[in-house]
């Protein structure tokens, strides 16, 4: 019972997971995780980074027929 | 043992599969299930993937996991992010599954359902996924280069400019084109008109929201934004309901077309987080789910599919458009099948992301196969109403009447028995004046996915919601292509027009971004418009216009792709691309051949212009219709100048390649490869 229990949580867990890296609502924890790697340079801010995100995400085709 | 067992239920996949196919190819007469259908389809997919992708993955490309990936190369957190494969196959599914194959199959269901059907399911498995893996692999060995980059280094600069004049060529098609159909469906219609248009405030509401709120917080704005679309899909029947709201939101096709001629310039110029990225976050939530339930409706309700395997109109004469299975048949289905545009994602976006370059044949395969799936689902959608609903509301006014007494007797003379009070019935049932003449998709795939949804939830009472949902989702999708498309075309022309002007090159030049927004917006807003005003609907010459356009895009794929496996020494494996291609260039080169100079001006574009020119010449067209006649002339022209345009260029990109062909082959000319060399992962095995 008790491990049918842990594989479902980690089961939506994953899921959840998942949906959030689909949909970019974990994208800035990402980035500021990569820029950490890469040395101590301030990241941008959450609203700069969805900005500077878009503009990159929408100047070449990602929406198809 | 194990091994046994595989290849037990293996065999009953495909034998399965076998039946399923024979099944609705053989059947005459009575009405088929269409469970039919589902069971042709998955299962021609999962032999398709298990044999074919597999041959493909081993044999021509050597997919190699040892090899690093862009993405883990160049991890930056921004553009290369190594993406778990089942997130990227919803990224990838999500940028390729557009309007078309919705669109395409609904129309092609003319010809009956079995030539649609049998092409999506074989096109996909033999053509479409084929490119959009092979483009994928290309691209991941290149650090994501596009295809237009591609074409440049590994065929010739002059390919590559092709290469590129044709995608925007293509876009300003495909542009004019799905408007025409958002256009179509919502004319004369309050309801679908004002849900549509409460879009707008919503989407601009959730921008702010995510730009100065919570800045990023994707999931909880797009339930917000979902529930209030939904709201505003109910809402739509009270304005439908009341006299005065409904004639404010009553727009004819002119009006409707210059509408939304002013929101994809409004799109492109503003900044983009206020109105393009909020709304494409709604549609691509609606999207999953409409997908989603319209799987689990056809499923639920299994269907009777009431159109016949083959109508009298595979002669040419069909109503919806002129032409004859072949080659219209596949120029119509199009991105169900093979999608040029596909290479747009399956270069570029999505090998930045790959973490294993194993993982191509799931992502790029597997995501297309899924779209053909997609396309059955609305051939199925579209052929389980009656056949004789479907041609009216597909037929334009001019061919069979304008009122329902005439629609129903011209169509009942064609063997498909249909009264005036089943057309006014439905329209009524649905909460619309008329769907006669809607010719363009979208309304027949929404009274084929209301009346399944309706069966599963709600009965005949929520019809109306449902087709309102149906339509809804269709027109938000096509506008988050539309203003996406025009954003992207403007950054194509900039740069393109830029080579010759510098300041419009500038992308933060503020009136370099208005012009070059006004130019696009100029270009597709031309073709939306001509189709609008075309007495014969404008589906008819600018649906084949578009696949055209499209299916020569896929040959362009297909021929940088060729010619990079054959400077990778895979001639042996090499007509896996050459033999689409072979086909591509046959279809497309027919189809173009037809529409330009067939004598039947119902198909040929010349002998549209010259009828109307001996109507004008003979007296037969009244004084006050002369100047608009002569415009649709030049319409019919234009036409035809774009097509021989289009395949023009082709040939010379086909030729510069065949050169290039020749010199590895037959001069055994060392080719140079544009790799990048070859770097061994850091990741564990299984990461």
């Amino acid at each position: 019972m008790r491990r049918a229990w842990r594989y479902t949580r980690s089961g939506l867990t994953r899921l959840w997971q998942g949906l959030r890296e689909w949909s970019g609502d974990a994208a800035y924890e990402r980035y500021v995780k990569c820029t950490a790697r890469d040395g101590p340079k301030a990241p941008l801010s959450p609203s700069q980074f969805y900005v500077e995100q878009l503009n990159r995400r929408y100047s070449r085709p990602n929406r198809c027929c | 043992m194990k091994r046994l067992l595989t290849v037990i239920v293996w065999i009953a996949v495909g034998g399965t599969g076998a039946i399923a196919l024979a099944t609705i190819a053989l059947h005459r007469g009575e009405p088929i299930n269409a469970t039919w259908f589902v069971l042709a389809a998955v299962c021609s997919y999962l032999v398709a993937y298990r044999l074919y992708s597999a041959f493909i993955a081993a044999k021509l490309l050597a997919l190699d996991n040892s090899r690093a990936t862009p993405a883990e190369r160049r991890d930056d957190g921004r553009d290369f992010v190594p993406t778990n494969k089942w997130v990227l196959f919803g990224h990838h599914f999500a940028a390729i599954a557009g309007p078309g194959p919705l669109v395409g199959p609904t129309l092609a269901a003319q010809f009956g359902y079995l030539p649609g059907t049998l092409w999506l399911i074989a096109g996909a498995a033999f053509a479409g996924c084929v490119q959009d893996l092979v483009i994928l692999f290309c691209s991941i060995r290149r650090d994501g280069k596009t295809l237009g980059e591609m074409a440049r280094q590994e065929v010739s600069r002059r390919g590559g400019f092709i290469a590129q004049l044709a995608v925007l060529a293509i876009m300003v098609i495909l542009l004019g084109v799905v408007a025409l159909v958002v256009v179509n469906a919502l004319k004369s219609s309050p309801w679908a008109t004002f849900t549509l248009s409460m879009t707008i405030p919503i989407a601009l509401l959730l921008g702010v929201y995510l730009r100065y709120f919570r800045p990023g917080r994707v999931l909880e704005a797009s339930v917000i934004g979902v529930a209030l679309v939904l709201f505003v899909v109910v809402a739509g029947q009270w304005v439908a309901d009341s006299p005065a709201l409904a004639s404010k939101f009553t727009l004819s096709g002119v009006a409707l077309a210059f509408a939304i001629i002013a929101y994809g310039f409004a799109a492109s110029a503003l900044p983009v987080w206020l109105l393009l990225a909020p709304r494409d976050y709604l549609s691509a939530f609606i999207k999953a789910g409409a997908i989603f339930s319209l799987a689990a409706g056809i499923l639920l309700v299994r269907p009777q599919v009431l159109m016949p395997p083959l109508t009298r109109f595979v002669d040419g004469s069909g109503p919806v458009f002129a032409g004859k299975i072949f080659p219209f048949c596949f120029i119509t289905i199009a991105c169900g099948a093979i999608s040029g545009f596909h290479s747009m994602i399956s270069s570029g976006t999505t090998p930045k992301m790959i973490q294993r370059e194993g993982h191509a044949r799931f992502i790029g395969y597997g995501a297309m196969l899924l779209e053909s799936f997609v396309g059955v689902m609305a051939m199925v959608a579209a052929c389980a109403m009656t056949p004789g609903v479907y041609f009216a509301i597909n037929s334009p006014a001019t061919i069979v009447g304008a009122t329902p007494e005439a629609a129903a007797q011209t169509i009942s003379s064609w063997g498909y028995p249909l009264s005036a009070a089943t057309m006014t019935g439905l329209a009524h049932a649905v909460g619309e004046q008329t769907l006669l003449n809607r010719a363009g998709g979208a309304p027949s795939l929404a009274v084929g996915m209301a009346q399944i949804f309706s069966s599963t939830i709600g009965g005949e009472r929520l019809l109306s919601i449902w087709y309102h949902f149906a339509i809804m989702f269709e027109a938000l999708f096509i506008l988050t292509v539309l203003d996406a498309g025009t954003r992207v075309g403007r950054f194509m022309m900039q740069e393109l027009v830029g080579r010759v002007w510098k300041p419009l090159g500038r992308m933060n030049w503020y009136p370099g971004i208005l012009l070059s927004s006004a130019l696009i917006v100029g270009a597709w807003g031309y073709f939306l418009y001509q189709g609008v005003v075309d007495p014969l609907g404008g589906i008819n010459s600018l649906w084949p216009l578009f696949g055209i356009s499209n299916q020569l895009l896929a040959a362009v794929a297909l021929v940088v792709a060729t010619t990079i496996l054959l400077k990778m020494n895979r001639l042996r494996w090499i007509w896996v691309t050459l033999l689409p291609m072979a086909w591509l260039v046959v279809v497309t080169m027919t189809a173009s051949y037809q529409k330009i100079f067939s004598p039947n001006p119902r198909i040929g574009f010349l002998a549209a212009a010259n009828a109307m020119a001996a109507q004008i010449a003979g007296g037969k067209i009244p004084a006050a219709r002369i100047v608009e006649t002569h415009r649709l002339i030049f319409n019919q022209r234009l036409d035809a100048v774009v097509t021989a345009t289009l395949a023009v260029m082709f040939l010379v990109l086909l030729v510069e390649a065949v050169i290039q062909w020749h010199a590895i082959l037959g001069r055994g000319k060392e080719p140079v490869l544009y790799e990048t060399p070859y770097v061994v992962t850091q990741w564990a095995e299984g990461d």
